[in-house]
């Protein structure tokens, strides 16, 4: 099964995002912050990462420059989902390494599509 | 080799090296070493003439981990100047920034409370959402209040859901009409639907 | 003194009055779920004292900042429970991976100069440093090369002078190899044994409150800190201002352990998180920060 991993700060969106991406038969795992995302990609291989932005400890980007670093060192596609739209945010996302930014909310169905489209090949149920 | 007891000789034990002056802290806390303005901001604790010079570090500081160790030595202080100071880099475009700043000010109970009325009905949603996560974290009394005022009032939907959020773990059955009547006033927003619905059953005792 | 007007519970108010200044002096928060407990222990401090009530008690605590009240109150209020080779991988981790790697990050072993620094903090009664010793002695095949400091420290005086006294009962020493224990260890009686004086001396031990940071200032340039057990007792901004002092006694580069059930990562994002096949250890990034 394709494993993913949703990093969120708030329980209700890990829920969310979770409950939707499960149903897609997709294999979901939860981190509450930047460095838990750290951690857990330490431990286990994802094959995509859901990550917010405003997240207390270590903030999205920050996370997601570290799972591209040596630290961690994962290619998985991530996936940047912010309840921001600044100008520049896209861009900043894109040079921390995510491979998509979108801005909440996110519809359910475009969500799984957007996850389905970024694992191609793996496809969600395996 | 082996197991080698401290040597006596070149230190006395419990020796602290003398503290700098604060004069000096307060220099190397500008210091082009990132490593001494760290552990000059830590030694400041409980200096409050060093609350300004702190202040205005927090929006110049480059390095994550220096600026972590400032708000940890504001933070402590939490007064209105301090609360106010921080409160400003809410709106910032540096979302380490921001989000360090909110962590801050939900460990500020006596003065982050005074900010509310402001940073409620601030024109920028994104310090309303950063507004509802202090709230997720303040201890104080009147954090739920607020919260319910943010999900009732609050026109954003984004706000309305980060306040909700915060909400959550110290609902019940009480507030099932507030959340309800959220979700009326955004019917489009399925996370919110989906949000309140989720919750329903814990806090009507139906689960 | 027999009698208080506490009965044995404080008011709501006296109750908040004092953890809020037990927080200020020591790092260490309670809430309310915690009243039972903190009520009985002040009871016990009262009783101890010359004061009758816990107003006078407490004015006279806060009014001289009486360092040897406030003592006997941390050392009635921190929970102290601790055994040998307790955590065990974690001293796993520091043989097989942690130490070669601070031996290669420092030179190699012929060119490394002082000696290999290791701190436990809080150590309480003294078993996780001399853990730390015996494993080292038993298990480590650079002991005989390496100069090996270990310190332990803790911010209960009644602790540290059990742990200089290091003598231990069965509870404690349950998972010590019978060998070790006649090889290290002296019969004392009545179920006890006594560290051998040839590793107690070599531990040092130190009064450390590890949110104080000017006197953290002390330890330095330490290749691996144990931190075990003690920051879930914190809260958010003791147990940042307790990392943020870690960090400073660490060498670039040195090792962090947490206890198995704490992270730092609802702490601070200060540590580079690093995996060993034992699980996750912490390190003060090197180089520029
Ligand atoms: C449960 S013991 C942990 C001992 C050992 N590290 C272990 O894991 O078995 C907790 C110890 O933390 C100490 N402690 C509590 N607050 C402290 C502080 N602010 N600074 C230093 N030590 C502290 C207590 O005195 C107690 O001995």
């Amino acid at each position: 099964m394709t494993r993913v991993l949703v990093v969120d700060d708030a329980a209700t969106v890990r829920l969310y995002h979770t409950s939707l991406l499960r149903e897609a038969g997709f294999d979901v795992a939860e981190a509450a912050n930047g460095l838990e995302a750290v951690e857990a990609a330490m431990s286990t291989p994802y094959d995509l990462f859901v990550v917010d932005v405003n997240m207390p400890k270590m903030n999205g980007y920050a996370c997601v420059e570290t799972l591209r670093s040596e630290t961690v060192g994962t290619a998985a596609p991530v996936l940047m989902i912010s309840t921001e739209d600044r100008p520049g945010d896209a861009d900043r996302a894109y040079q921390a390494g995510a491979n998509l930014y979108m801005v909440k909310p996110v519809d359910a169905e475009r969500l799984v599509r957007v996850a389905t489209m970024l694992t191609a090949g793996k496809g969600p149920a395996a | 080799m082996g197991l080698v007891r401290k040597t006596a000789s070149t230190e006395p034990e419990e020796v602290v090296p003398p503290e700098p002056s604060v004069e000096t802290l307060l220099q190397q806390v500008q210091d082009t070493d990132p490593e001494l303005r760290r552990e000059a901001a830590l030694s400041l604790v409980e200096v409050a003439e060093a609350v300004p010079v702190l202040l205005a570090r927090v929006g110049v500081e480059t390095e994550a981990r220096v600026r972590d160790a400032v708000l940890t030595t504001l933070a402590a202080h939490d007064t209105a100047t301090v609360a106010a100071g921080l409160a400003v880099h809410l709106a910032s475009d540096e979302a380490g920034l921001r989000t360090a700043v909110a962590e801050a000010l939900a460990t500020m109970p006596r003065s982050a409370p005074d900010l509310m009325p402001d940073l409620l009905a601030a024109p920028d949603h994104d310090v309303r959402v950063m507004t509802a996560m202090i709230l997720a974290d303040l201890p104080h009394p009147d954090a739920k209040t607020w919260l319910l005022r943010m999900i009732a009032e609050d026109p954003h939907p984004n706000v309305v859901t980060g306040a909700i959020d915060a909400l959550l773990p110290a609902a019940d059955a009480g507030d099932v009409p507030v959340l309800q009547a959220a979700v009326a006033r955004f019917p489009d927003d399925p996370f919110l639907r989906f949000t309140v619905q989720a919750a329903l059953p814990r806090l009507t005792g139906t689960a | 003194m027999t009698s208080t007007s506490t009965g044995g519970a404080l008011s709501d108010a006296d109750f908040e009055r004092f953890t809020e200044y037990f927080y200020k002096r020591t790092g260490i928060h309670f809430t309310s779920a915690k009243r039972y407990f903190v009520d009985k222990r002040i009871d016990t401090c009262i009783r101890n004292s010359p004061y009758e009530t816990f107003l006078t008690w407490f004015a006279a605590l806060r009014m001289a900042d009486r360092t040897d009240m406030l003592q006997q109150v941390i050392n009635e209020l921190t929970v102290n429970e601790t055994y040998f080779l307790r955590e065990d991988y974690q001293f796993d981790a520091m043989l097989s991976t942690v130490l070669p790697g601070v031996l290669a990050a420092r030179g190699g072993v012929s060119r490394m100069v002082g000696p290999l620094k290791i701190l436990s903090l809080p150590c309480s009664t003294g078993e996780e440093p001399y853990s730390i010793a015996l494993r080292l002695l038993e298990e480590w095949d650079q002991i005989d090369h390496v100069d090996v400091e270990i310190h332990g420290a803790d911010i209960d005086s009644e602790v540290l002078a059990k742990a200089a006294h290091a003598s231990y009962g069965e509870r404690s020493l349950q998972r010590v190899p019978k060998a070790w224990v006649n090889k290290y260890f002296t019969s004392v009686g009545s179920g006890r044994y006594q560290v051998d004086e040839g590793i107690r001396s070599a531990v040092t031990l130190h009064k450390m409150n590890i949110c104080d940071t000017a006197a953290m200032k002390a330890f330095r340039d330490f290749d691996v800190i144990f931190c075990r057990n003690v920051l879930i007792y914190f809260d958010e901004l003791s147990s940042r201002r307790a990392a943020e002092n870690l960090y400073g006694a660490l060498r670039p580069g040195g090792y962090l352990f947490l206890g198995h059930s704490e992270s730092m990562s609802r702490i601070s994002p200060i540590f580079t998180p690093t995996r060993l096949p034992e699980g996750i250890v912490y390190q003060r990034p090197t180089g520029a920060t």
